[in-house]
């Protein structure tokens, strides 16, 4: 296959995009266009990409080498080229697939779940927008092309959050998304910047930049690293800027599956992974990382325990198993990283996919305390949850197991027993606060029946096809114990870190143990929550539930603070001093004028005696000078 | 004497205006024919875009006697730097044309917006410092008279306080220039203000040339503004009309960055690199100051003045990096926040035409109402903003790599650019455009056909310089190293 | 007859110069304002003439008489004026035509 089909991955979505945000226009300003001709379009350009990317996929896997692909030179000053480039490797070709597949899959929930929002054909335009820039980030082919995908997926994720627009609390919450995702890519941008100065001597794409990266001195090389993660940290929502994704929910459900779950927010874990040449050199800021991951991963599950809203608890979870992926990808093992980044898009989709069905079939309800009972009456839904559920509490054999597992087990190799810990906590807290609202959700007792909406088939479909992704997604990385060949790890063979290795025996007791701690968590869920009372009086509050005041505090020092700045400037500094001196110097010459102008006095002896005086001296000067 | 190309474009608007003033021909007639003028004359610097070579010297060179006893010559020519401004002028300035065009002013209005284009035309293009001179100080009457008569509010203080503002800068720049041809004289005992002459006087003391290039400096850093300069923006903006703002900020206040590299730099290259940690320490303080400073604002144009003023700074920091990345950068912002706070203000003047002047609190509900404006809006915002897609993050990035390579730190805090504006536009963006409220919004109509043209051809080039920057880039290129070539020899001989 | 000096003629022009300046600042009335401006003029062409005399210079004379000439004619004006004047204000103190003094504020 001809590699200049790489673009046409990222090329198809762009233009689909382009296409139904024309139609959409038209439709609002002329005449109505049917819903299914922005289905039709819409859906078209995911499975498109997929079946391109498929094709690249299994090139790869017959040993073609990496593709790449430079239609043109995007900027060139001072004899310095940077093109429009793609590169096609293991790597990218692997997120393109998984990106691609989860991205049609949600489509085609999609057009469903959005079938009566007047918005239609916009929303399939953003989503397809998102698909196009999603793309580019992971296809580009240097860091700077990265960067247009990079901030192409947050205004997306700006527009899709705002969605429904007139209402104020959704686009504080999209401002807020992008705002502090800019915080982010101020680091990236130093990141990049540095990275130009020091790194880009033989040209600035990957292959280049990995080829010089053993020149450049260390604290360069950490400047840099750090900076790109910060990036990330506000990509992938890490402390300290993850503040943004909770409420970034108050986007459609499906936004939150495609963009808030599976594919986006893991950019920064696939960033990492990319910059492997570069994190391989700097293991100290690789530890930096992996200790943000785990505090992450333990502060959203805490977080997590004690929301009341379906989605927001979903978020927080996101948060928790981001972490994880950072976990990973500081100590080195980025294939394991990205094995969970696999696992976690299907289940995590498929959880939010599942709320999305629950939230409508119960119309638009949120709040897991008003649900209780769905088992019997959404029983697809309850199958699907439950697979999805066992997989993120990572019990055997669904996905999630085998990717956490590996992920404590490399911590555990790198003798990072804090980290160690804090994940195998962590996977004990998933287990509970999953359990807590599966169980609140569909079992519970007193439960008020509500009318329950008719969910159609392209609701079900994509739900029952990612619950075999997210129950079987994990056989492609066993681990060595099974004797059977991680295939993940031999597919990204230059992602898959150090290979040291522990006893199989050892390597059981691990696997044991975190299926005990999961266990755990289970069944303190299931006393407290399995025949929960829905008769009696939910009242949260305490410093969990306002998940550690930290918006306040935010809200108060930087919203506040630059807000008062703001007035100082404007009001006291501008107004008050630069334009008082300014003014000042005017008023001075009108003032000077008013005094001189005394001299009119229209006395006109005065005159006539300024005159003599005038003439006399004059007269004095000359006669002095002269005689 | 034969007509050159460049005359043509300078005087073609002019001498409409003249015609239209004196024949008794009604608004819209006066305002059909004023826009194919500005059509004629973008077609005229398109050719000359497509016949410009790729080199450094100066092209469309014509040269006449003017006041040939003092050395004056009527002298043109247009090299990369003023070719990419030329164009951004002849193009913009018909697209705003679509924009005013339902606007009920008088002919005076539409003939007034001529002459300001003769005069930033022939600024632009003139190689004579008198010549330059003249041009610069004649753009100033016809932005008086469309403030003064048509402008809102305070318009008669904002439109003095511009004017003499302006004027006090500009005779430091006179009596600057005058010194020059003076010294020109005593050295080679001839008479001569072109460009190329003044460059190889060398008898001027180093204490000479730091006062004359701050003669120059204060002249452009008041027109810019650069920091703390900027006062009378703010008021003349939000009180010009829609035409006049659009004007000021798009084009008049490039051209003050324009004059430093056009003349300040080849003339004092030594103080020019002395100086430049000050103008970037300036320019990126600005940057910061005047962005912080925006936030709060409740008058949109006031807002958007803080915002372009912010830009400005970054510009002016760019300039004076000192290198091609800088520089190529800030050209290309020149361009791409044009367009955008151009494209900003034209929007911002239909609102204020259906529904009269408003706080940002009095705004909102607007996207439902007025899909395609909200989109254009969107559209300059992001630009505005430096999203990737958009000449606004090429240009930015440029710039943080310039300022970066001039000096680490510099470099950082200037990458700030990523949040600044994006804090307080998305802000604006919501309140003023996207959520409901309850204010009386039923007058506003969306755009028409030619605002739709004229918007969103805006917009393509905007995209377009986004997505295939180095298409624009390429023929500045050589310009700007020559450029670098005068700072160059200062490196070398110091 | 006593011989009149040079000296005697030149301190005669000085005192009537003296006098019309004297007149000038110190008096209200336009037409004597008028008379000390004719007092100097006069002054002024005794003394061209006297070093006319004095310096065998025909000049000096001739000037004197041209601004005899002019004095006439501009005394026909002078008075056309003051008529004028008058006939506006009702007033031949000088002190009533002030509508150059400035007045409150730009």
């Amino acid at each position: 296959m001809s590699s200049n089909f790489l673009a046409w991955i990222v090329l198809i979505p762009l233009i689909s995009s382009a296409f139904l945000g024309l139609l959409y226009l038209y439709s609002i300003k002329f005449k109505k266009v049917a819903n299914s001709v922005f289905t039709f379009f819409a859906i078209l350009a995911p499975i498109s990409s997929f079946i391109i990317g498929l094709i690249f996929f299994i090139s790869l896997a017959n040993g073609a080498t990496d593709y790449m692909y430079e239609p043109y030179t995007w900027l060139g000053v001072n004899g310095y080229i940077i093109s429009m480039g793609f590169l096609g490797d293991k790597l990218s070709i692997f997120m393109v697939l998984f990106v691609t597949f989860i991205g049609s899959m949600i489509h085609i929930y999609a057009s469903e779940y959005m079938k009566d929002d007047e918005g239609y054909g916009k929303f399939f335009s953003y989503f397809n927008l998102f698909m196009a820039s999603m793309l580019l980030l992971v296809l580009a082919n240097s860091p700077i092309i990265m960067f247009i995908g990079w901030e192409g997926v947050g205004l997306c994720s700006y527009l899709l959050i705002g969605f429904y627009f007139e209402e104020p609390l959704n686009v504080i919450a999209g401002n807020k998304a992008f705002i502090v995702n800019r915080v982010g890519d101020f680091g990236f941008i130093v990141g990049l910047v540095t990275m130009f100065f020091y790194m880009g001597k033989l040209g600035f794409d990957y292959y280049a930049l990995q080829d010089y990266v053993s020149l450049v001195p260390t604290p360069v090389l950490t400047i840099i690293g750090i900076s790109l993660f910060i990036g990330a940290m506000g990509k992938s929502a890490q402390i300290p800027l993850y503040v943004w994704l909770p409420d970034a929910m108050a986007g459609p459900t499906p936004v939150s599956a495609l963009i808030h779950a599976a594919t986006m927010v893991t950019a920064g874990v696939y960033m990492v992974a990319r910059f492997h040449f570069l994190y391989d050199l700097i293991p100290n800021v690789g530890l930096f990382i992996a200790y943000i991951g785990a505090f992450s991963a333990l502060f959203a599950a805490i977080i997590a325990m004690r929301q009341t809203d379906i989605k927001k608890i979903l978020a927080y979870s996101t948060i928790s198993q981001l972490g994880y992926m950072f976990i990973a990808v500081g100590l080195g093992a980025y294939s394991t990283g990205l094995f969970h980044v696999f696992t976690h898009a299907f289940f995590k989709a498929l959880l939010f996919m599942s709320a999305g069905a629950i939230i409508i079939a119960l119309h638009h309800e949120q709040n897991i305390f008003k649900m209780g009972g769905l088992r019997k009456r959404l029983p697809l839904i309850y199958t699907v949850m439950l697979i999805a559920t066992l997989s993120i509490s990572g019990m055997p054999p669904f996905a999630g197991f085998f990717s956490k597992d590996e992920i404590l087990l490399k911590a555990y190799i790198h003798h990072e027993y804090l980290i160690y810990a804090i994940g195998l906590l962590t996977a004990s807290l998933t287990a509970y606060y999953m359990f807590r609202l599966f169980f609140i959700t569909f079992e519970g007792k007193n439960y008020t029946n509500k009318k329950i909406e008719p969910l159609g088939w392209s609701i079900k479909a994509p739900l029952v096809i990612l619950a075999f992704g997210a129950g079987f997604a994990g056989f492609i990385g066993l681990p060595e114990v099974t004797g059977a060949t991680n295939l993940i790890d031999d597919w990204l063979k230059v992602w898959s870190g150090s290979s040291l290795h522990v006893e199989h025996s050892q390597e059981i007791i691990f696997m044991s143990i975190s299926v005990i701690a999961g266990l755990m968590g289970i069944g303190v869920a299931y006393v407290k929550f399995f025949k929960y009372d829905f008769n009696q009086e939910v009242k949260y509050s305490g410093i969990i539930y306002n998940k550690f005041y930290i918006d306040e505090l935010y809200d108060a020092v930087f919203v506040k603070g630059l807000q008062k700045l703001s007035v100082f400037i404007a009001v006291v500094v501008d107004d008050g001093i630069i334009d008082k001196t300014v003014m000042s110097l005017s008023n001075g010459f009108i003032n000077l004028g008013r005094r001189v102008g005394r001299m009119q006095s229209a006395n006109t002896r005065a005159y006539a005696f300024f005159m003599l005086v005038g003439i006399s001296s004059f007269s004095l000067y000359l006669i002095l000078k002269l005689g | 004497m034969d007509i050159g190309l460049l005359s043509f474009i300078i005087f073609l608007p002019l001498v409409v205006s003249f015609i239209l003033l004196i024949l008794p021909v009604d608004m819209k007639v006066t305002r059909n024919i004023a826009f194919a003028t500005t059509v004629v004359v973008f077609l005229l610097s398109l050719s000359i875009f497509f016949q410009f070579r790729l080199t450094d010297y100066m092209q469309f060179r014509e040269f006449h006697p003017w006041i040939t006893s003092y050395g004056i010559y009527y002298s043109l020519g247009v090299d990369g730097f003023s070719m990419i401004i030329l164009m951004l002028i002849t193009t913009l300035i018909p697209l705003g044309y679509l924009f005013l065009w339902k606007t009920k002013k008088a002919k005076g209005y539409w003939a007034s917006m001529l002459l300001i284009q003769t005069g930033v035309t022939g600024a632009l293009l003139s190689l004579d410092l008198v010549l330059f001179y003249f041009f610069w100080e004649s753009m100033l009457l016809p932005v008086f008279m469309i403030i003064g008569i048509y402008g809102t509010g305070n318009r008669i203080f904002s439109t003095l306080k511009i004017t003499i503002y302006t004027i006090m800068g500009s005779l430091f720049m006179l009596v600057s220039i005058l010194y020059l041809g003076v010294a020109f004289y005593n050295e080679f005992g001839v008479w001569s203000f072109q460009l190329s002459d003044l460059v190889q006087i060398t008898i001027l003391s180093n204490l000479q040339r730091t006062l004359l290039f701050f003669g120059f400096m204060i002249a452009f850093a008041i027109k810019i503004p650069i920091f703390p300069f900027h006062t009378w923006l703010m008021q003349t903006y939000s009180n010009s009309p829609t035409g006049g703002v659009f004007i000021l900020s798009a084009i008049m206040a490039k051209l003050g960055i324009y004059g430093i590299v056009r003349f300040v730099l080849p003339l004092f290259p030594h103080q020019y690199v002395e100086f430049a940690p000050y103008f970037v320490g300036l320019g990126v303080f600005g940057l910061i100051y005047f962005g912080i400073a925006a936030l709060m604002q409740q008058n949109i144009k006031r807002m958007f003045a803080y915002s372009s003023a912010s830009h400005l700074a970054f510009i002016t920091a760019g300039i004076f990096s000192l290198n091609a990345y800088g520089m190529t950068g800030a050209a290309f912002l020149i361009v791409a926040h044009a367009m955008a706070t151009g494209g900003l203000f034209l929007l911002v003047g239909n609102l204020e035409y259906y529904l009269g002047i408003r706080t940002i609190s009095g705004l909102g509900g607007i996207a439902k109402k007025a899909p395609l404006l909200t989109v254009a809006f969107a559209l300059m915002l992001l630009c505005i903003v430096g999203l990737p897609g958009t000449n606004g993050f090429v240009s930015e990035l440029l710039i943080i790599l310039g300022l970066f390579q001039y000096n680490h730190y510099v470099g950082v805090i200037s990458a700030l650019t990523v949040l600044v504006a994006a804090s307080f536009m998305f802000w604006l963006f919501q309140r003023a455009i996207l959520v409901k409220t309850d204010n009386d919004i039923s007058e506003l109509k969306d755009l028409d056909k030619k605002e739709i043209f004229g918007i969103f051809g805006l917009g393509a080039v905007i995209i377009a310089m986004g997505i295939y920057p180095h298409w624009f880039l390429y023929k500045i290129e050589p310009t700007i190293q020559h450029y670098l070539l005068d700072i160059l020899k200062v490196g070398v001989a110091s | 007859m006593i011989e009149a000096s040079f000296m005697s003629y030149i301190s005669l022009s000085i005192l009537l110069f003296s006098l019309g300046i004297v007149g000038l600042i110190s008096r209200k009335n336009i037409f004597i304002i008028y008379m000390s401006l004719e007092l100097m003029l006069n002054a002024i062409n005794l003394m061209l003439v006297t070093l006319s005399k004095y310096f065998a210079d025909i000049d000096g004379q001739i000037i004197a008489m041209m601004v005899m000439a002019i004095a006439a004619s501009e005394a026909a004006v002078f008075l056309s004026l003051i008529v004028a004047m008058f006939r506006l204000k009702k007033s031949a103190n000088i002190d009533d035509y002030n509508t150059l003094k400035q007045k409150g504020t730009l």
